[in-house]
Parts: C-alpha cells; sequence; structure tokens
C-alpha cells in the first residue's frame, strides 16, 4: 500500500537528449496511472526513472514519502512487466517466478507457497515445470505477470506489456490485468502507446508528449475536455477533426463569442453528420466510404486545400462515394489557440 | 534446407568419404605402425596392416624412459593433461570475467580496456616468447606448472567470443534481475553462468586442444625432465643414440597423444547436445 510522487522529474541523456522534462505527479495508493504517448515520447524513461534503471538528472522521487532518487532497484521494493518480458530463458516457470524471493532469503516453505498462490491466480500453476521457450506468448506475459505479484511489491510498473500478444489476446489480458490489480490494490504505473488500451485501464491518464506532460486526468475528462490540441488529436478513435479557423471562409457554425486570431477548431468523427448538399454547416463531397460493419467512416473534402473531415456514422448507412454532401455539427466544438491550448 | 535426392546423397556421401579417409590415413598409418617391430618399419616400408607387437611398444613407452626422454610417457601425459587443464580452465575463467566487466559496467576507460584486451590477438607466444621467459625466470617459475600455464592463460579471443555473447542478451534480462534484487555476483552466478554454458563447452575443447598441443613454450619453460609435455618430447624421442630413430616408439608416443584430445571432443561432443537440448527446447 503506496504512493508515489514525482516532482519536476528530468532526464537528460549525455548532456542533449532531453527525455523527460519536468514532471509532477501524484499518484494515490491503488491507483492505476496509465500513461500514454507516442512512440520516442519519454514514457519508457519515466518508468526506468522510477524503477531505479536509470539516475534522475533532476528532481525528486518518493515512495510513500520517502525520497528514494538515490535507492538501488532492490531497494525500492518495485516490480516491473517488460515489454519482450525479459524472462530468465535457463530457468523453470517456477525458478523465474521464485529468484526475487530466493535473493530476499524468503523460507523455502513460503517461496513455494507464495509462488503456488500466484500461479493458480494467473492460471499458470500446471506451467510451472517449464522453460519460457516451451510457453507461447500469452502464457510468458502470465508470467513476466506471476514474477512481479508474487513479490508482493509496492507498485508495480508495466512497460508495453501488451504489444506482443495478438488484438484477441491484448484485450483478454488487458481485462485481466484491470482485475488482477484492483484485486491486488497494488499502486501502479502503466505505459502504452495504445490509446484503446490506455482508456479502458486508467484510473487517471497520464498524456506525454516530447518528455512533458501534456494533461492529466480521468480517461473522460481527456476525452471531454481536452487540455491541449495534442490531447485532442491522440485521444479517441478516429481521432478529432481539425479545422484551420484563419483559412476558413464563413464560420456561421461557431458561438458568437468566439474570439478573432489563428485559432483551430476540433470536432469529434461522431458529433458531425451527413445531411443532403446544400444545407447543414460544413459543404463538401464525399471522397471516400469505410464500412467497418457496427459502423462507417466517411471522409469528405471541404476545399481543395483543407484536410479531409471524418465522419462517423453507425453501420447501417453507407453512402455513396463521389457526392456532393452537406455536414452538420451535432456536438461540442472545441477550440484551440495557435499555441494549441484549449480555449475555455 | 535439405535436399531430398538419391543421386545427390550417393556423390555427397563418397566426397565425405574421401575426406574421412584423407584424414583417417596418417593417424591409421601410426596406428599400424606402432604395432611393428623396427626392422620391420625399416624394410616394408608403409604399414598398412597390424605388425606382430601388439601392445608391446605402449606398454613399454608408458612404463619407462626411452630414447632421448628421461621420463616414462605417463609422467608426460600427466604433464600435458596438467597444462592444458590449466590453460583451458584459466582461459575460460579469466575472459569470461573480462568480458562481464567489459560488457556490464560503465567503468572509466572500459573501451581503452576492450581495445588492449583486442590488440594482444596479434601477439602471440612466439612473438613475446623472449620477454616472456625473461620475466618467468625472475619471477622463479622455470620447470613449475604455473610457470607452464600462467603465460597462456589470456585469451583475447575469448574474451571477444564471450563479449559478442553477451551483447546478444537483451538488456532487460539485467534489469529483471536487478529489481529481482540480483547484485552483480548474483547476476553473473545465477544467469550469466548458466546462459553461457554451451559456449563454455565450445571454447574449452578448443582451449583444451590448444595446451596440448603447445610445443614451443614448454619446450624453454620446462627444461627439467620431470616437467616436460608429450608434444615436446616427441621430437626428443627420434634423437637415437645408435643413429636409428626408432620409429616404432615415436608412432607409439603420437597415438598416445592424440588419443586426451579426443577423448575431450567426445565427452563434450555430449555436453554440448544436452545443453542445446536444454536450452533450446
Ligand atoms: N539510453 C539512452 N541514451 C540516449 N537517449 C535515449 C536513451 N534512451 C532513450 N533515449 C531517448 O529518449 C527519448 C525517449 O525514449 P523512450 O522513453 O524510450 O520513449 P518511449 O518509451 O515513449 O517510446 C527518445 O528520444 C530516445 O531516443
Ligand atoms: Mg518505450
Amino acid at each position: 500500500m503506496s504512493t508515489l510522487t514525482l516532482e519536476r522529474l528530468n532526464k537528460t541523456y549525455g548532456g542533449n537528449v532531453q527525455a523527460v522534462r519536468g514532471v509532477d505527479l501524484d499518484i494515490a495508493d491503488g491507483e492505476l496511472i496509465v500513461v500514454v504517448g507516442p512512440s520516442g515520447c519519454g514514457k519508457s524513461t519515466l518508468l526506468r526513472l522510477i524503477a531505479g534503471l536509470e539516475e534522475i538528472s533532476d528532481g525528486e522521487l518518493c515512495i510513500d514519502g520517502q525520497r528514494v532518487n538515490d535507492s538501488e532497484p532492490a531497494g525500492r521494493d518495485i516490480a516491473m512487466v517488460f515489454q519482450n518480458y525479459a524472462l530468465y530463458p535457463h530457468m523453470s516457470v517456477y525458478d523465474n517466478m521464485a529468484y526475487s524471493l530466493k535473493n530476499r532469503r524468503t523460507p523455502k516453505e513460503e517461496i513455494r507457497r507464495r509462488v503456488t498462490e500466484t500461479a493458480r491466480l494467473l492460471a499458470i500453476d500446471d506451467l510451472l515445470e517449464r522453460r519460457p521457450r516451451q510457453l507461447s506468448g500469452g502464457q510468458r506475459q502470465r508470467v513476466a505477470m506471476g514474477r512481479a505479484v508474487v513479490r508482493q511489491p509496492k507498485v508495480f510498473l508495466f512497460d508495453e506489456p501488451l504489444s506482443n500478444l495478438d488484438a484477441s489476446l491484448r484485450v483478454q489480458m488487458r481485462q485481466e490485468i484491470r482485475r488482477l490489480q484492483k484485486r491486488l490494490g497494488v499502486t501502479s504505473v502503466y505505459v502504452t502507446h495504445d490509446q484503446v488500451e490506455a482508456m479502458t485501464l486508467a484510473d487517471r491518464l497520464v498524456v506525454m508528449n516530447g518528455g512533458r506532460i501534456e494533461q492529466i486526468g480521468t480517461p473522460m475528462t481527456l476525452f471531454n475536455q481536452p487540455a491541449t490540441r495534442f490531447v485532442a488529436g491522440f485521444i479517441g478513435s478516429p481521432a478529432m477533426n481539425f479545422i484551420d479557423l484563419a483559412h476558413a471562409e464563413q464560420t456561421p457554425w461557431l458561438p458568437a463569442s468566439t474570439p478573432g486570431g489563428a485559432l483551430t477548431a476540433g470536432i469529434r468523427p461522431e458529433h458531425l453528420q451527413l445531411v443532403t448538399a446544400g444545407s447543414g454547416d460544413l459543404p463538401g463531397r464525399i471522397e471516400m466510404v469505410e464500412p467497418l460493419g457496427s459502423e462507417s467512416l466517411v471522409h469528405v473534402r471541404l476545399g481543395e486545400h483543407d484536410p479531409l473531415l471524418v465522419v462517423r456514422l453507425s453501420g447501417d448507412e453507407l453512402p455513396a462515394a463521389e457526392q456532393p454532401t452537406g455536414v452538420a455539427i451535432n456536438g461540442p466544438v472545441h477550440l484551440f489557440d495557435s499555441d494549441g491550448r484549449r480555449l475555455p | 534446407m535439405r535436399y531430398r535426392r538419391p543421386g545427390l546423397d550417393v556423390a555427397t556421401h563418397v566426397i565425405l568419404i574421401i575426406g574421412a579417409l584423407i584424414f583417417m590415413l596418417p593417424v591409421l598409418l601410426a596406428l599400424m605402425a606402432s604395432t611393428h617391430t623396427l626392422p620391420s618399419l625399416l624394410s616394408g616400408g608403409l604399414a598398412l596392416l597390424p605388425g606382430s607387437e601388439g601392445l608391446d611398444h605402449y606398454i613399454q613407452l608408458l612404463t619407462q624412459p626411452a630414447g632421448g626422454v628421461a621420463v616414462p610417457t605417463w609422467r608426460l601425459m600427466l604433464n600435458s593433461l596438467i597444462m592444458a587443464l590449466g590453460i583451458a580452465v584459466g582461459k575460460l575463467t579469466i575472459s569470461i570475467i573480462a568480458a562481464y566487466a567489459i560488457v556490464f559496467f560503465r567503468f572509466r576507460f572500459r573501451m581503452l580496456c576492450f581495445w588492449l584486451i583486442f590488440v594482444t590477438l596479434m601477439l602471440p607466444v612466439e612473438v613475446r616468447i623472449v620477454p616472456t621467459y625473461g620475466v618467468v625466470a625472475d619471477l622463479g617459475l622455470l620447470n613449475s606448472y604455473p610457470g607452464l600455464i600462467l603465460p597462456l592463460i589470456a585469451s583475447a579471443t575469448a574474451t571477444f567470443l564471450f563479449r559478442q555473447f553477451f551483447l546478444t542478451l537483451p538488456p532487460e534480462l539485467l534489469e529483471a534481475a536487478r529489481l529481482d534484487g540480483a547484485g552483480p555476483w548474483r547476476f553473473f552466478r545465477d544467469i550469466l553462468l548458466p546462459l553461457s554454458k554451451t559456449n563454455m563447452a565450445a571454447l574449452f575443447v578448443i582451449m583444451f586442444i590448444y595446451g596440448w598441443n603447445q610445443y614451443l613454450w614448454p619446450l624453454l619453460a620446462a627444461s627439467d625432465a620431470d616437467y616436460a609435455t608429450l608434444v615436446m618430447s616427441l621430437r626428443r624421442l627420434t634423437i637415437a643414440q645408435d643413429g636409428v630413430p626408432p620409429w616404432q616408439l615415436a608412432t607409439t608416443m603420437t597415438v598416445l597423444a592424440l588419443l586426451p584430445p579426443v577423448a575431450v571432443i567426445v565427452l563434450m561432443q555430449r555436453w554440448f547436445v544436452k545443453g542445446l537440448v536444454d536450452s533450446e527446447k
């Protein structure tokens, strides 16, 4: 049962690569925080700073209010699940799970009890004698989880643990991780670049970009009130449509109180509707229709040089391509200034 | 990929058999010659069939001094064995530890150390033999086992091979071990060593044969017959008192010199397979 506090955390590699910049984060006991962001934005680095695998360049890291900047990884009592699992190839599943306990001189009986208990919890109790090579990807993933769980650590760290699994297994393991984390109540930080995974798992979501935190909040807060244009574009699938207002001709659909200047309007695809040509808020031409079964994505060209607008329709509506159309807005319009910040 | 065509099978087997015969012929000749008497060898040309002496020459050599060799051959074999084992075990130990330091520790002049070790690849014993002799003599190690072993015990090749192997391991393995509370020593003992088993077996075979076949260094360092090795003594045996070298004994000793390396290869081969079966699936 632990809290985790990050204060102005910085990591600079080799003097000039700023991988993590001024990260402030308070993680409550038992909370599952998901850190999400594009590749290279510093997610792994942040996790490795917490684990103690990288030295903190600047700032402070506290576990339960205790500063741990200078503690060895083992001394922080943190367990980590790696993307490639990093199981010890020459050890059986049992030994993989028992290794950390052995290193702490846990009595043999206690080790046996905890390993079998954890194995049962993760449904890998019939694999205990096998080597990692003799396991499927999903089973290896479970063993990697088991190795973390068996230690009963203060904090779990996950670095894209599901990205090597196929899609259906990923959905299943995602739910299982969520259930396990709630059941054990261990404070967790989970890193992913997959925003669906992030939305479904998180108590609170942290969106990172270029080493900085863009926004922290519950998944629904981030979805409904993205603080920056980056968050708005990153959260939600298909991504939010952006319309550059500096080049738009007429915008009667904007609220009258909208200030002038180089603004960008953001509208989610599900908040747009196709109407007959000549009516609606925006005139356009249907360029392509992507039927996905339960829904269809319609790409609409507004002007010659404008980007395509994506409209999300329910599955049974299938308009013909190459037709003029009108687009109506039936949901919130988000406004961002030239720095990408949300206007209230 | 394997081709399945009978004609090709026959052709490859013919080539393999010819190759094997070419390699086997000298060994076979030595084996046959060791069972002939000297006069029969000198008169009969190549000895392709077993002679009349059976194992007599082997018993003679193993139990008593012969020719220019002052000790029985069992003693030479023991010396050779100690030297070869010492060199092989020493080389493995030192090189795996050196590679461990170079790959897993960040210290000042790390790359300099690596290149220094690497450069010594270009300095075999023969090149540095005079200074090496001076050092060993000053240390009073001439005519001793340490004197035979120590100058040959460092191996840039093995260090390099272990380094390459360590670099292929995912770095997360070390990180997982660190989080699991394994310090440097435990990581080495519990994870690196077991993963290196097959590499060590292969290198052991190579290094044992290298040590066993040393000629020049023992010739210098072991002037005392008590420390003479088998390979360096082969030539001494043929220094004959009455002008005719005892070829029947020389071929016998040659066969004896072959046995331990062959035994090591056969033993280690089983170990390889076991290692492969264990770790690969
Ligand atoms: N050991 C390192 N040395 C130098 N730069 C690094 C190192 N590790 C990561 N970086 C850089 O730090 C940035 C963030 O990396 P990372 O945390 O791995 O991103 P993410 O996990 O979000 O994809 C990247 O630009 C990467 O190139
Ligand atoms: Mg990463």
